[in-house]
């Protein structure tokens, strides 16, 4: 009898140091579903899959989709009982939706369990903007960290914005490249008259949400915010007004068009040599660099987001989180921590995608291929997590802020006139959804 | 007893489709209606979703983007409708006739309709490019000015108007063709023989024969007028501002992108009773036409 439970005890000890040697045997097998956008990150991301599927025997099937529409296919799967999707990529602004609408894991429950955390993860390694933007929610204003903020995502394909010159046209005129908001708008107008059919710089600004984050990037270098901490919308102060009087400037004086610009458009007018700056993510970067779609190859330089009254640069971007519904949540947390662990981070960053660690940016590899990172990585030192507020009625007042900002640049709409009207709209639609119940909103 | 039962024959064969049509067709519509009650975010089922009673379609009224929205819309279908009534007719009348290589005409005539609105409309951007696009080549090629297609509110307007006009003067140029040629050659030898010339065969016979057939396929046109949106989507976004945000785009950005389903689905009931209304009244009319025609044939038999 002693000895069958001797023989039992061993048997124990054996299976669960077998456990141990392998933490993702119990999944071998699982295929996993998981919903990407169309995004390069995620083009570099889906290149390294088949190295997990290596490692760790669990199958991964990819649906990809255009971003806007992901949200969509993700709005419907979430209010499933048993969704379609383990693990989803979401666009930073439905963090909001998601969350509120308790629809995404806490990803406590994972960190906590020691036979799902990888011990050597460094969570201290994430680029701290980019995990404050995309992966925090419960803290202060519901979408900040905060004391009693919780993880429901991790940072994967995050962006922040430099600036993007043509090295031989700011050397050939002996111009140096913008630090301040001052110089990058005296630039962006000298431009068209040094370098006649050149724009200054290209941005985005058509109607509606590209109109609407080209002047958010302006916004907080300048000083403003769309809210104070009472929920009063504060976007039409003097910093809002100079915002959107440097969007105008910068239209202006930019590539013939640029009203109708998206990022795709925005960044295509400077491959093709059509502006002299481009200042939006650094997703773009990979694009200029590449000799077969940009004739600007090799000319190009990247410094900050060039600084206003403070430097801010836009975080912005995609993390990784688990739906609620999901049919194999902990082989999917498996997967998210191998994609946004250290080896996962650098494996996607040199396949072109965007590094979510300090610790990528500062890899001799990564600098050598990409020269510019060095840059990015200076950047997000700046990277301002609050630069947009990622609250459930922000879709309406993004639109609001994005069709005003466009009559603003197409039709002559005084820039005051036209925040004025906006802050009067956004107040009515705060104190509709009940932002003003705790505080008075006078 | 045997008659009743005789008399409900048809009608118990016909049940079963009839059922499964009101099924098909009303219980959406009714949802929809449903839908226009409540406080309903996409996050939540319908059940949990708060009812409002007619509150949204209060917010309607006061709405001052809706308002917009509505008359982009009424603007846009009535000048495409129009122009594409003329332009579909007159080809129609054109090339009713049967010359050689009439048939290739036609079939190419009728093309851009057979394309997916997508593609229009990605064709159309590219073609309306400020730099690189084929107008302001033209353009600049005959030494005028380019023209900022997309990029100001006017020229916006104009550069979809084109578009549609463009993708959609086929289908009228097609029914109005068979309409055509489908007319009573007897009634057009009469009045030739009368001495009639073309002008006067055209106005005097042929287009009032044609009348029924240019009421439902303008009916039509201006239904789907009413809900484009793939076009407008990639052309201009509803942009610049909101002057090509037709109520289409403004739904669907209500229901998808500000996520107030109950909101988007009072829109859409709103569009769908309007769209009734101007169905009725045409269909009245033709109906009143008919009558028309039919006394005066009545009238001259009597004569």
């Amino acid at each position: 009898m002693q000895h069958w439970k001797l023989t039992g005890a061993a048997i124990a000890v054996a299976i669960a140091g077998a456990a141990h040697a392998n933490p993702y045997e119990e999944y071998e097998g699982t295929t996993l579903v998981v919903n990407f956008p169309a995004h390069p990150h995620y083009d570099a991301a889906i290149e390294v899959l088949d190295q997990f599927t290596e490692e760790t025997g669990i199958e991964v099937e990819v649906d990809q989709l255009q971003y806007l529409k992901m949200r969509e296919r993700q709005t419907l799967e979430l209010t499933k009982d048993e969704g379609d999707y383990d693990l989803i990529s979401f666009v930073v602004f439905s963090k909001a939706d998601y969350v509120y609408a308790d629809q995404l894991e806490n990803l406590a429950r994972y960190f906590m369990n020691p036979e799902l955390a990888d011990p050597t993860y460094d969570q201290s390694d994430l680029i701290t903007g980019y995990v404050q933007n995309i992966g925090v929610a419960g803290g202060e204003k519901g979408y900040l960290p905060g004391q009693l903020g919780s993880a429901f995502g991790v940072p994967f394909g995050s962006e922040t914005s430099v600036l993007a010159y043509r090295k031989d046209i700011f050397e050939k005129h002996g111009i140096e490249p913008p630090e301040t908001y001052d110089e990058l708008l005296e630039i962006a107008c000298q431009i068209p008259e040094l370098e006649p059919g050149m724009g200054g710089m290209a941005s985005r600004a058509a109607s509606g949400h590209q109109a609407s984050h080209a002047f958010l990037l302006h916004l907080a270098p300048l000083g403003g915010r769309v809210f104070d901490d009472q929920w009063n919308p504060i976007i039409n102060n003097e910093a809002g007004v100079e915002a959107a009087n440097a969007l105008k400037t910068i239209v202006d004086c930019g590539p013939e068009g640029g009203t109708t610009f998206g990022p795709a458009e925005a960044a295509a007018a400077f491959k093709q040599g059509q502006a002299a700056m481009f200042l939006d993510s650094i997703a773009f970067a990979a694009g200029f660099e590449d000799p077969d779609e940009s004739t600007v190859a090799g000319n190009v330089g990247y410094i900050m987001h060039p600084m206003g009254v403070q430097r801010a640069s836009q975080t912005g971007g995609f993390g990784l989180a688990i739906p609620k519904n999901a049919p194999n949540k902990e082989a999917a947390f498996l997967l998210l921590q191998w994609l946004t662990s250290k080896e996962g981070d650098l494996a996607v960053a040199l396949a072109g995608g965007n590094p979510s660690r300090f610790s990528t940016y500062q890899n001799a590899e990564l600098n050598e291929k990409y020269p510019y990172s060095a840059t990015f990585g200076e950047a997000l030192q700046y990277a301002d997590p609050d630069w947009r507020p990622i609250i459930p009625v922000w879709g309406q007042i993004n639109a609001d802020i994005g069709t005003t900002m466009s009559q603003v640049l197409t039709e002559g709409l005084d820039p005051q006139e036209a925040l004025d009207g906006v802050a009067d709209r956004t107040r009515d639609l705060m104190e509709e959804a009940g932002y003003y119940t705790w505080t008075d909103a006078d | 007893m045997l008659a009743n039962a005789n008399r409900l024959t048809p009608y118990l064969f016909l049940a079963p489709a009839v059922a499964v049509m009101a099924i098909a067709l009303l219980y959406p519509i009714g949802y929809m209606v449903w839908a226009s009650f409540l406080d309903w975010n996409p996050s939540q089922r319908i059940g949990e979703a708060e009812f409002v009673g007619l509150r949204n379609y209060a917010n309607l009224l006061a709405d001052a983007a809706f308002r917009e929205s509505f008359w982009v819309t009424i603007r846009f279908a009535a000048i495409v409708v129009t122009v594409e009534m003329v332009l579909g007719v007159g080809l129609a009348l054109l090339l009713d006739r049967e010359l050689r290589g009439m048939t290739l005409l036609r079939t190419v005539f009728i093309l851009p309709m057979m394309i997916a609105p997508i593609v229009v409309g990605l064709i159309w951007r590219y073609m309306y490019h400020p730099t690189v696009g084929t107008f302001n080549k033209v353009l600049d090629g005959l030494g005028l000015p380019t023209a900022p297609w997309l990029s100001d509110g006017d020229w916006a307007f104009a550069s979809v108007v084109i578009a549609d006009i463009w993708q959609w003067t086929p289908f009228i140029f097609i029914l109005s063709l068979a309409a055509l040629q489908s007319l009573p050659r007897s009634a057009m030898e009469a009045a030739r023989i009368d001495g009639a010339n073309g002008w006067q065969m055209i106005w005097h016979i042929k287009l009032p024969l044609m009348l029924p057939v240019l009421i439902v396929t303008a009916l039509l046109r201006l239904i789907d007028a009413f809900k484009v949106l793939e076009v407008i989507l990639v052309l201009t976004n509803g942009g610049p501002g909101l002057s090509t945000e037709i109520l289409a785009l403004r739904i669907s950005r209500t229901a998808s992108e500000f996520r107030e389903l109950g909101y988007a689905a009072a829109m859409s009931n709103l569009l769908l009773i309007l769209l009734l209304i101007l169905t009725i009244l045409m269909f009245g009319y033709t109906k009143l036409q008919e009558v028309r025609a039919a006394r005066l044939v009545a009238a001259k038999e009597i004569a």
